[in-house]
Protein backbone atom coordinates (compact mmCIF):
# COMPACT_ATOMS: atom_id res chain seq x y z
CA UNK A 1 0.00 0.00 0.00
CA UNK A 2 2.90 2.51 0.83
CA UNK A 3 4.27 1.32 -2.80
CA UNK A 4 0.52 3.51 -4.21
CA UNK A 5 0.90 6.58 -2.18
CA UNK A 6 4.58 6.71 -3.43
CA UNK A 7 3.77 6.00 -6.73
CA UNK A 8 1.05 8.76 -6.79
CA UNK A 9 4.34 11.52 -6.06
CA UNK A 10 2.51 14.27 -3.93
CA UNK A 11 1.72 12.95 -0.94
CA UNK A 12 5.73 12.43 -0.23
CA UNK A 13 6.17 16.32 0.23
CA UNK A 14 3.65 17.11 3.06
CA UNK A 15 0.78 19.39 2.76
CA UNK A 16 -0.62 19.74 -0.83
CA UNK A 17 -3.81 21.96 -1.81
CA UNK A 18 -6.30 20.30 -3.54
CA UNK A 19 -9.92 21.97 -4.71
CA UNK A 20 -13.12 20.57 -4.50
CA UNK A 21 -15.55 22.74 -6.18
CA UNK A 22 -18.35 20.15 -4.84
CA UNK A 23 -17.13 20.05 -1.37
CA UNK A 24 -17.83 16.95 0.70
CA UNK A 25 -21.53 16.05 1.65
CA UNK A 26 -22.23 17.33 4.46
CA UNK A 27 -19.38 20.43 4.28
CA UNK A 28 -20.16 22.08 0.71
CA UNK A 29 -18.16 25.33 1.48
CA UNK A 30 -15.02 23.05 2.08
CA UNK A 31 -13.59 23.61 -1.02
CA UNK A 32 -10.10 23.70 -0.72
CA UNK A 33 -8.25 20.60 1.18
CA UNK A 34 -4.20 20.43 2.11
CA UNK A 35 -3.15 16.57 2.54
CA UNK A 36 -0.82 15.98 5.43
CA UNK A 37 0.73 12.43 5.28
CA UNK A 38 3.72 11.35 7.36
CA UNK A 39 5.95 9.94 4.62
CA UNK A 40 4.92 6.34 6.55
CA UNK A 41 2.34 3.98 6.19
CA UNK A 42 -0.57 4.02 3.85
CA UNK A 43 -3.27 6.89 5.64
CA UNK A 44 -3.26 10.75 5.08
CA UNK A 45 -4.89 13.49 6.74
CA UNK A 46 -7.19 15.82 4.17
CA UNK A 47 -8.01 19.03 6.18
CA UNK A 48 -10.28 22.25 5.07
CA UNK A 49 -8.16 25.40 4.18
CA UNK A 50 -11.79 26.65 4.37
CA UNK A 51 -13.33 25.45 7.37
CA UNK A 52 -10.68 23.33 9.50
CA UNK A 53 -13.60 21.51 11.11
CA UNK A 54 -14.01 19.69 7.86
CA UNK A 55 -11.14 17.00 8.26
CA UNK A 56 -11.10 13.40 6.79
CA UNK A 57 -8.86 10.37 7.35
CA UNK A 58 -8.37 8.90 3.68
CA UNK A 59 -6.13 5.73 2.39
CA UNK A 60 -6.00 4.47 -1.23
CA UNK A 61 -8.72 2.25 -3.32
CA UNK A 62 -7.31 -1.13 -2.76
CA UNK A 63 -8.18 -2.90 -5.71
CA UNK A 64 -6.57 -6.42 -3.82
CA UNK A 65 -9.11 -6.18 -1.14
CA UNK A 66 -12.26 -4.49 -3.06
CA UNK A 67 -11.45 -4.90 -7.01
CA UNK A 68 -11.79 -2.30 -9.67
CA UNK A 69 -12.27 0.95 -8.72
CA UNK A 70 -15.63 2.87 -9.33
CA UNK A 71 -16.54 4.25 -12.94
CA UNK A 72 -16.88 7.94 -12.79
CA UNK A 73 -19.93 9.42 -14.34
CA UNK A 74 -19.70 12.26 -17.24
CA UNK A 75 -20.52 14.82 -15.19
CA UNK A 76 -17.92 13.69 -12.09
CA UNK A 77 -14.97 13.58 -15.37
CA UNK A 78 -15.91 16.82 -16.18
CA UNK A 79 -15.78 18.42 -12.66
CA UNK A 80 -12.39 16.88 -12.16
CA UNK A 81 -11.38 18.17 -16.02
CA UNK A 82 -10.20 14.37 -16.34
CA UNK A 83 -8.66 14.60 -19.97
CA UNK A 84 -9.82 11.32 -21.82
CA UNK A 85 -7.95 8.54 -21.31
CA UNK A 86 -6.69 9.49 -18.09
CA UNK A 87 -8.14 7.79 -14.62
CA UNK A 88 -8.37 9.69 -11.10
CA UNK A 89 -6.50 8.69 -8.40
CA UNK A 90 -9.34 6.53 -6.03
CA UNK A 91 -9.15 7.18 -2.47
CA UNK A 92 -11.39 6.11 0.98
CA UNK A 93 -12.92 8.56 3.55
CA UNK A 94 -12.13 6.39 6.90
CA UNK A 95 -14.10 7.02 9.83
CA UNK A 96 -12.09 6.02 13.14
CA UNK A 97 -14.75 7.11 15.44
CA UNK A 98 -17.64 4.79 14.76
CA UNK A 99 -16.33 1.53 15.87
CA UNK A 100 -14.37 0.95 18.63
CA UNK A 101 -12.62 -2.32 17.10
CA UNK A 102 -12.61 -1.43 13.38
CA UNK A 103 -11.55 2.04 11.52
CA UNK A 104 -14.28 2.14 8.94
CA UNK A 105 -13.77 2.83 5.05
CA UNK A 106 -17.33 4.61 3.50
CA UNK A 107 -17.55 2.44 0.06
CA UNK A 108 -20.52 4.75 -0.92
CA UNK A 109 -18.73 7.78 -1.32
CA UNK A 110 -14.99 7.72 -2.22
CA UNK A 111 -13.20 10.17 -3.25
CA UNK A 112 -11.78 10.60 -6.92
CA UNK A 113 -8.73 13.08 -7.44
CA UNK A 114 -7.39 14.62 -10.42
CA UNK A 115 -3.45 14.71 -9.11
CA UNK A 116 -2.49 16.93 -12.40
CA UNK A 117 -5.43 19.02 -12.03
CA UNK A 118 -5.39 19.34 -8.47
CA UNK A 119 -9.24 18.57 -8.51
CA UNK A 120 -11.17 16.44 -6.16
CA UNK A 121 -14.50 14.91 -5.91
CA UNK A 122 -16.55 12.71 -3.76
CA UNK A 123 -18.42 10.46 -5.85
CA UNK A 124 -21.17 9.19 -4.06
CA UNK A 125 -22.21 5.22 -5.25
CA UNK A 126 -25.59 4.24 -5.86
CA UNK A 127 -25.20 0.45 -5.39
CA UNK A 128 -26.80 -0.02 -2.12
CA UNK A 129 -24.56 -3.21 -1.51
CA UNK A 130 -21.58 -0.96 -1.09
CA UNK A 131 -20.83 -0.73 2.77
CA UNK A 132 -21.13 2.58 4.20
CA UNK A 133 -18.52 1.26 7.54
CA UNK A 134 -16.27 -1.31 5.58
CA UNK A 135 -14.30 -2.55 8.61
CA UNK A 136 -10.64 -1.39 7.14
CA UNK A 137 -8.06 -1.91 9.67
CA UNK A 138 -8.25 -3.09 13.52
CA UNK A 139 -7.99 0.69 15.53
CA UNK A 140 -4.30 1.03 16.66
CA UNK A 141 -4.04 -0.70 20.01
CA UNK A 142 -5.99 -3.17 19.09
CA UNK A 143 -5.33 -6.72 18.85
CA UNK A 144 -5.44 -7.82 15.16
CA UNK B 1 -41.61 25.66 1.06
CA UNK B 2 -42.23 26.84 -2.42
CA UNK B 3 -44.78 24.80 -4.19
CA UNK B 4 -45.48 24.94 -8.09
CA UNK B 5 -47.69 22.90 -10.32
CA UNK B 6 -46.47 21.73 -13.66
CA UNK B 7 -47.19 19.51 -16.56
CA UNK B 8 -45.01 16.43 -17.66
CA UNK B 9 -43.03 18.56 -20.28
CA UNK B 10 -42.90 21.62 -18.26
CA UNK B 11 -39.54 23.17 -16.02
CA UNK B 12 -38.64 25.65 -13.79
CA UNK B 13 -35.24 27.02 -12.81
CA UNK B 14 -33.03 27.28 -9.97
CA UNK B 15 -31.38 30.25 -10.43
CA UNK B 16 -29.64 31.03 -13.61
CA UNK B 17 -28.02 27.30 -14.47
CA UNK B 18 -30.28 24.94 -13.41
CA UNK B 19 -33.42 23.30 -15.27
CA UNK B 20 -35.76 20.59 -13.70
CA UNK B 21 -38.27 19.23 -16.42
CA UNK B 22 -41.34 17.11 -15.48
CA UNK B 23 -40.86 14.12 -17.94
CA UNK B 24 -43.09 11.84 -16.94
CA UNK B 25 -45.79 10.34 -13.75
CA UNK B 26 -46.16 7.03 -13.66
CA UNK B 27 -49.50 5.65 -12.09
CA UNK B 28 -50.18 8.71 -10.10
CA UNK B 29 -47.27 8.25 -7.93
CA UNK B 30 -43.30 8.11 -9.55
CA UNK B 31 -42.39 11.41 -10.86
CA UNK B 32 -39.71 11.30 -13.06
CA UNK B 33 -37.54 14.57 -13.43
CA UNK B 34 -34.79 15.73 -16.00
CA UNK B 35 -32.21 17.97 -14.10
CA UNK B 36 -30.09 20.04 -16.25
CA UNK B 37 -27.28 21.70 -14.21
CA UNK B 38 -23.39 22.20 -13.99
CA UNK B 39 -21.38 19.16 -13.21
CA UNK B 40 -19.40 21.10 -10.46
CA UNK B 41 -23.62 20.94 -8.76
CA UNK B 42 -24.09 17.51 -7.10
CA UNK B 43 -27.26 15.95 -7.65
CA UNK B 44 -28.12 12.98 -5.44
CA UNK B 45 -31.37 11.25 -4.07
CA UNK B 46 -32.16 12.97 -1.08
CA UNK B 47 -32.21 9.75 1.36
CA UNK B 48 -28.42 8.88 -0.09
CA UNK B 49 -27.15 12.09 -0.20
CA UNK B 50 -28.11 12.43 3.69
CA UNK B 51 -26.93 9.29 4.53
CA UNK B 52 -23.52 10.26 3.01
CA UNK B 53 -23.51 13.40 4.95
CA UNK B 54 -24.02 12.00 8.32
CA UNK B 55 -21.40 9.37 7.72
CA UNK B 56 -18.86 12.62 6.34
CA UNK B 57 -19.64 14.31 9.75
CA UNK B 58 -19.31 11.16 12.19
CA UNK B 59 -15.96 10.75 10.00
CA UNK B 60 -14.80 14.56 10.28
CA UNK B 61 -16.06 14.66 14.15
CA UNK B 62 -13.43 17.77 14.85
CA UNK B 63 -10.67 15.30 15.65
CA UNK B 64 -9.94 13.47 12.38
CA UNK B 65 -6.50 15.64 12.46
CA UNK B 66 -5.71 14.61 16.18
CA UNK B 67 -6.66 10.79 15.09
CA UNK B 68 -4.24 10.87 12.68
CA UNK B 69 -1.54 12.65 14.42
CA UNK B 70 -1.71 10.55 17.50
CA UNK B 71 -2.33 7.28 15.53
CA UNK B 72 -0.16 6.96 12.80
CA UNK B 73 3.56 6.92 14.08
CA UNK B 74 1.99 4.09 16.24
CA UNK B 75 1.21 2.13 13.49
CA UNK B 76 4.27 2.76 11.78
CA UNK B 77 6.29 0.97 14.59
Amino acid sequence: MNKVWKQSGPYEEGAFPFNFPQGMAGFPEANNFGVTYSGRGDIACMQSMDHPEAAFLVTPWDEDRLGNAPSLTQDQASCLALEPNRFPFWMLVLNPFADNAWVTANLRAPVAINMEARIGVQCIQTDPGLELRYHWIPQPGQAC
Amino acid sequence: MMVLKRKIGQSFHLGDNIRITIVDVQNGRHVRFGIEAPAEVPVHRMEIYELIQNENKAASNGNALAWFNGNMEMRDE
